[in-house]
């Protein structure tokens, strides 16, 4: 009986998960990277593949690659991206087939924006 | 009409895989975990191990971690997949009972870190079929979580769906 007690004391809590709302202290866990397309020039789109220390973020003809799977969520792309990257919050990645975690985000076709 | 080989090759394709998700959503009530580490940095497991923790507690969600292969239902597998580990990998999944699942966990195991070179595979499924692969370097264990629950059925994968592309109308 003690150990529950103690338990009670110390306020250790089990998560509801899958039940119940999103824990709050999760927004404090790292993520996968969105990004604001219409922010997204292509000399951004080169900086941020130079920036992927895992080579999750490739820079494609007209459009950037991420692999949710080789994504460490080390944060580099969103100091390099001056907010057009920022935390998705989605950590729950779990999938099926290796290809589903492979998006894709159209680059700004516009060669004069953001220069 | 007789059918063709490929017809019928897929039908028999389409039976088995409805076999399997049926096997596999028979453990959606209680399954025995392995833990197979084919080279990972630990920090996979570190998080693995929290699973069993009073705030995670995967127990009452009818998991449980078995340190023999032969009793396990699912191998949870980190790390790039070393050369050196083949034997042993190989000798895991035959001693697994089928039917079983095998989850890729990390993105080692996912082929994000390493190439294959003389060394390392890569990535699991370069070895072994893998079912469900949970992201992160190290996934939290909210992420094993969520992929042991795709893994046995009781919950869909949501990553299919999800866009990293923000919506312009909403910054």
């Amino acid at each position: 009986m003690l150990w529950f007690l103690r338990g009670l004391r110390r306020g250790i809590v089990t998560t509801r998960y899958p039940a119940g709302t999103r824990d709050r202290w999760t927004d404090a866990l790292p993520s996968a990277p969105a990004f604001r397309a219409a922010a997204l020039t292509a000399a951004l789109a080169d900086r941020l593949e130079a920036a992927c220390p895992s080579g999750a973020i490739r820079r494609r003809p007209n459009l950037l690659s991420v692999d949710l799977g080789a994504c460490t969520g080390c944060g580099r792309c969103i100091d390099v991206g001056g907010g057009a990257v920022v935390e998705s919050g989605e950590f729950l990645l779990a999938a099926r087939r290796r290809e589903d975690l492979i998006k894709q985000v159209p680059i700004d076709a516009d060669p004069e924006r953001g220069r | 009409m007789i059918d063709g080989p490929h017809e019928r090759d897929h039908e028999l394709d389409t039976t088995a895989a409805e076999l399997r998700r049926r096997a596999l959503s028979l453990f959606g009530r209680s399954l025995h975990i392995r833990t197979v580490d084919t080279g990972s940095c630990a920090v996979c497991e570190s998080e693995i191990r929290l699973l069993a923790a009073p705030h995670y507690d995967l127990h009452r969600l009818g998991f449980f971690f078995t340190p023999a292969p032969r009793h396990a239902d699912l191998l949870l597998v980190t790390g790039p997949a070393v050369r050196a580990f083949d034997d042993a990998l190989s000798e895991v999944v035959a001693a697994t009972p089928d039917p079983k699942a095998t989850i890729a966990v990390g993105a080692c195991a996912l082929g994000g870190i390493y190439e294959a070179d003389a060394f390392v595979h890569g990535a699991v499924d370069r070895v072994v079929p893998v079912d469900v692969y949970v992201p992160g370097c190290p996934p939290s264990p909210l992420a094993l979580l969520h992929g042991l629950l795709v893994a046995v059925g009781r919950l869909a994968e949501r990553v299919s769906r999800l866009s990293l592309e923000l919506d312009p109308s909403n910054p």
